[in-house]
């Protein structure tokens, strides 16, 4: 290694959006504990939430597999949210609440309790930053105290899915709507190492209906938010950003839990590509 | 061309997507004109390539002024409601296509003619390029060539606001979707000194319906989109780029037509604050200038 | 990774091979600064022999761009690989930089 005044490099794994494609952290949190690097710090955004918070709370990745493939069924989003659904077609009749969630949450939060339930982030082993939207400015919010599956459930409340969730005094939305893939967090938390994973939202295929169309949309101002961070903290600081981009090679949707093999096998891949580089870096001397 | 002696600097000016605030580039333009400062590059995206596209068509900046009110006072007068409750229902009742629109595009398409006719990109006085979005892939596309009448409307083609529109065999939309203040086109094309025009919109504290809620997410989104791509532009940047971002000091929705004086009279103001700055780079020497 | 210098007229034909990366990003801008000090500002990157760029390496790239900018020049990449492809849409790259599938298009883009 260096030499003795050298400190060692802090290491931070980020995962951004991508609900099921974020299972791919497991596969890179495999390879990395192959070749003993440790993890320093772990960022999370809406789905990369749910992973960095198992991989922080310090159970195994194949536990993690198994916990987080509980949680993925169509379960989570089966029950309708009646009264927020009337609130918002017909206000004058039922009160707007203010905010829109189709899909009622008791299933989510159910299915959130078995991992997470009565954790926080200072039992975490591995120090973890959680990052929302606030409802009412628009402003990316990092959440790295109290309750993890508070955090959790208010990272990935994607809009008109699921309703806002209240942390402290702040009505907070899914994470994405700010910063898809929160590098900037670790950044600021002195990592020096960033190993980034991110997801760009697909394009269907053909857009044959109203909310295919939406879809892309959505999907189109999503990728070009990515990008656009992504570019700006690649430019801007001094950290060295290593951007581990699975393939997964054909469209992965919201409840394909049964692709999980072959998701985490690509994250493994990706990792391994670019391993060399990471290793080399790590060793080297800060000058 | 590698010059030993002094080159003049090259200017382009850039308008972003901001809906009628747009107008605010009449404000500039009147300033560039009076004060002679030469434009060698002209950028529009969305509403901005509106004005971009007159500007760099040589237009009068007063003609300009007065189609402004025409323009947005008639355009969304006609919003197609039966369009938007097709849309909204399930399949059976009705065929899905992608150009569907809330604003009469025949309308569009009128106002589209009166103001560039069949100029094209070729005949124009300042070299434009317009900013849009494929709809399927997502991917900016920069627009250079044909009818600026094609290029705008494929700029402006928001979603739900106006059909996609199609441009050598693809399908385009809104340039805003891509890279809302396109200085990347200026950074590309090599320009030294870019004048960059564009709009936030601020949060909308009446969250007071569904649509409501539907515009704050996505301007949300489209905020830090601008503001992360200014940034990253100000960083991968070789020379100066110089702001232009008119205070409005209220909220400004699209059918707030009589605050177009307003809106033209805060894009004057922002020019005239960044006037002495742009005067002193255009005298500077380049190539001594700082990193 | 090194670096081959062709010149094709007034434009200089720069291929890469190996990565640009943080660990061999000093080097690549050493090499290239030196090269446009000596009055060669009219680039083309040829990247058919890049499997790896990181943040730190593209850094480098950038600040060689700009100073052929600034001295009226300019910095077109050829050739990019997929996955190096892959990570300059990701960081922007492509949006401020013009990029072609061969060395001659690059090279002819100059115009005269």
């Amino acid at each position: 290694m260096g030499s003795n005044t050298q400190r060692k490099k802090r290491v931070a794994v980020v995962i951004g959006a991508g609900a099921v494609k974020c299972a791919a952290a497991l596969g890179l949190w495999k390879v990395l504990r192959r070749e003993g690097i440790d993890i320093d710090m772990l960022v999370g955004c809406s789905g990369g939430s749910i992973y960095a918070s198992v991989m922080a709370l310090g159970d195994d990745p194949d536990t993690c597999e198994r916990l987080t493939r509980e949680l993925w069924t169509p379960k989570i989003t089966l029950r309708r949210n009646w009264r927020s659904i009337l609130g918002a077609i017909l206000p004058q009749v039922f009160p707007f609440q203010g905010h829109v969630g189709m899909v009622h949450d008791g299933p989510l939060l159910d299915a959130l309790h078995k991992p997470f339930g009565g954790r926080t982030f200072e039992q975490a082993s591995i120090p973890l930053h959680i990052v929302a939207t606030d409802m009412h400015d628009g402003e990316k919010v990092v959440v790295n105290q109290g309750s993890v599956l508070d955090a959790v459930r208010a990272s990935i409340a994607i809009p008109y899915v699921w309703a806002p969730w209240k942390i402290g005094d702040r009505m907070l939305l899914d994470g994405s709507l700010s910063d898809p893939l929160p590098v900037d967090v670790a950044i600021r938390e002195g990592a020096d190492v960033i190993l980034a994973m991110g997801f760009e939202s697909p394009y269907p295929r053909r857009i044959k209906s109203a909310t295919r169309f939406a879809f892309q949309v959505n999907s189109v101002y999503t990728n070009t938010l990515l990008r656009a961070n992504y570019s700006f903290h690649n430019l801007a600081h001094h950290a060295e950003i290593i951007p581990v981009l699975p393939d997964f090679g054909g469209e992965i949707r919201l409840f394909d839990t049964d692709k999980f093999p072959h998701v985490i096998e690509q994250g493994m891949r990706a990792t391994e590509a670019q391993l060399d580089y990471i290793k080399r870096v790590l060793e080297a001397d800060d000058g | 061309m590698a010059d030993d002696g002094r080159r003049r600097p090259r200017v382009a000016v850039v308008v972003g997507s901001g809906g009628m605030k747009c107008a605010a580039a009449v404000g500039m333009w009147k300033v560039l004109e009076r004060e002679g400062i030469p434009v060698d590059l002209a950028i529009g995206c969305s509403g901005g390539s509106i004005y971009t596209a007159a500007m760099a068509m040589g237009m009068d900046v007063h003609l300009a002024e007065q189609y402004t009110h025409r323009m947005w006072g008639g355009l969304f007068k006609r919003v197609r409601y039966g369009s938007l409750l097709r849309s909204l229902l399930p399949r059976k009742l009705g065929m899905f296509h992608a150009r569907l629109g809330l604003v009469d595009d025949r309308a569009v398409g009128k106002v589209m003619q009166e103001l560039y006719g069949d100029t094209r990109f070729e005949d124009c006085r300042i070299p434009l390029r317009l900013a849009a979005t494929d709809l399927h892939t997502g991917e900016p596309v920069e627009l250079k060539s044909g009818r600026i009448a094609d290029g705008v409307r494929a700029s402006i083609a928001i979603p739900m606001i106006l059909p996609p529109w199609p441009v050598g065999g693809r399908l385009l939309v809104d340039g805003g979707m891509s890279d809302p203040l396109p200085v990347s086109i200026a950074i590309r094309e090599g320009a030294d000194i870019i004048l960059a025009m564009g709009f936030e919109t601020p949060p909308n504290a009446q969250l007071d319906s569904m649509f409501g809620v539907a515009l704050q997410c996505l301007s949300t989104t489209v905020n830090h989109m601008l503001r992360s791509t200014y940034a990253f532009y100000s960083a991968a940047h070789h020379a100066e780029l110089v702001p232009l971002m008119p205070d409005f000091g209220q909220p400004i929705r699209m059918t707030d037509t009589h605050l177009i004086p307003h809106i033209i009279q805060r894009g004057e103001e922002a020019m005239e604050a960044e006037l002495p700055y742009v005067r002193r780079l255009l005298e500077a020497d380049l190539q001594r200038s700082p990193a | 990774m090194n670096i081959h210098i062709e010149p094709r007229g007034d434009i200089a034909v720069i291929a890469i091979n190996g990565s640009i990366d943080g660990l061999t990003a000093e080097e690549l801008l050493k090499t290239l600064q030196a090269h446009v000090q000596q009055g060669h500002d009219r680039l083309v990157v040829d990247l058919e022999g890049v499997a790896y760029t990181s943040s730190a390496g593209l850094r480098a790239l950038l600040a060689t761009v700009k100073e052929t900018r600034r001295r009226g020049g300019d910095l077109r990449l050829a050739r990019i690989q997929p996955n190096v492809r892959k990570v300059l849409e990701l960081s922007g790259f492509v949006t401020i930089l013009k990029v072609f599938a061969e060395v001659d298009e690059a090279v002819e883009s100059y115009g005269a």
